[in-house]
């Protein structure tokens, strides 16, 4: 079964060092927004790939895990990538001897405060655009492909059982 | 049942290669020794054909869902032949469809092809293990059963496989038990393809049965 990943990215829209104390009692909140990656794993028969174990590897570190855990019930996950190691970012999705290692590039944050300058392709107007990964072909080219494979194969059958001259 | 890329350690990748390289080697020099060689290829290249589609077709079994691969199949109806058009049909689904990969190709042939050569001889015994049953009937008996086995076999090569290569960094338990849910599932896939090699094994010794004698 092979995997199709998309990608949601969130782009929080980060203010400049945003921090919102809330006191109560001694205890101290502060938020601050980050950029957040969240992925999603189904198979190819559109199923998604719950509870598989996920991996993250940052940039040059591919030995040691970064960041593990599981996807949800809907094959999601998400994690919040380390601007100061920009770079790609390995992920590993994996259940059952079925997964795939998909590389996420990150770009490296400015200074400020600034949410992580993000690459080009990836957030259109903060809108959860998916990216999926560039090596996906579309239906029509997939059925012209196997549909050539299959003509090859009946082509040599029809070649060797054309008979004897 | 494909092993992607990436999942396997490269020795063990390197190993499978090694396994394909000589039952591929023995396959075709069977093959070579015949009177006409070249007699059986229409006959390998349509199920080969019928291989490469076969693993698109998935069959639900909850909670998994598995899809047909028929190298039992393969097996019983080609004879020596099946390893190769095993191995074409892997080469084709992994550039392809994706199922499968480059690296795993000399792993998926051994796992897929060697109980395909299993299901050969299983089915050649029939007249020599089965003498109790009546003509028909051993026929699709030993269809049967080698269909089933040569796909059961082959599922627990997979399971052995990932159980013994599971990553450090993995969490051991969750992954031995996805893999056995998954194993499990390949039980009644067994069942079907086993129904289905003996149908067709029935079909072509009434219609064509010289394309029996392997």
């Amino acid at each position: 079964m092979r995997l199709r990943f998309k990608f949601a990215w969130l782009l929080a829209l980060a203010l400049a060092s945003g921090t919102a104390p809330a006191l109560a009692h001694g205890v101290i909140v502060e938020h601050r927004q980050v950029n957040a990656v969240e992925l999603e794993a189904r198979f190819e028969t559109g199923e998604p790939m719950a509870n598989a174990q996920v991996l993250v590897y940052a940039p040059g570190n591919p030995t040691e895990v970064w960041q593990e855990g599981t996807t949800d019930d809907q094959g999601r996950f998400s994690f919040t990538p380390d601007t100061s190691q920009p770079g790609s970012w390995e992920v590993m999705v994996r259940q059952a001897g079925h997964g795939v290692l998909t590389t996420i590039p990150v770009a490296a944050s400015t200074s400020g405060g600034e949410p992580a300058a993000t690459p080009a392709t990836e957030v259109e107007a903060g809108s959860n655009s998916l990216i999926s990964p560039s090596t996906t072909l579309s239906p029509v080219q997939r059925g012209i492909t196997i549909g050539s494979v299959i003509w090859g194969f009946i082509g040599t059958a029809l070649f060797f059982a054309r008979g004897k001259r | 049942m494909h092993i992607p890329d990436g999942i396997l350690p490269a020795q063990v990748c390197a190993a499978g290669y090694a396994i394909t390289g000589v039952a591929t080697w023995y396959s075709l020099r069977q093959i070579n020794r015949r009177p006409d060689p070249a007699a059986e290829v229409p006959k390998a290249s349509l199920l080969t054909a019928a291989f490469f589609v076969a693993s698109s077709i998935y069959i639900p079994v909850p909670p998994a869902s598995v899809h047909l691969i028929l190298n039992g199949l393969l097996g019983v109806v080609l004879g020596y032949f099946a390893f190769p058009a095993i191995l074409i049909g892997l080469f084709f689904q992994a550039l392809v469809i994706g199922h499968g990969g480059l690296t795993t190709l000399g792993v998926n042939a051994t796992m897929m092809g060697i109980p395909a050569l299993l299901a050969y001889h299983i089915f050649q015994s029939r007249d020599v293990v089965g003498k109790v049953l009546p003509e028909p009937t051993r026929t699709g008996v030993f269809a049967f059963l080698g269909g089933a086995l040569g796909l059961g076999i082959a599922a627990l090569i997979f399971l052995a496989l990932i159980i013994f290569n599971i990553p450090a960094e993995l969490n051991a338990t969750a992954e031995q038990a996805a893999v056995l849910t998954l194993s499990v599932g390949h039980i009644p896939l067994a069942l079907v393809e086993g129904t289905f090699t003996a149908m067709l094994v029935l079909f072509l010794r009434r219609v064509k049965p010289e394309l029996l004698e392997g």
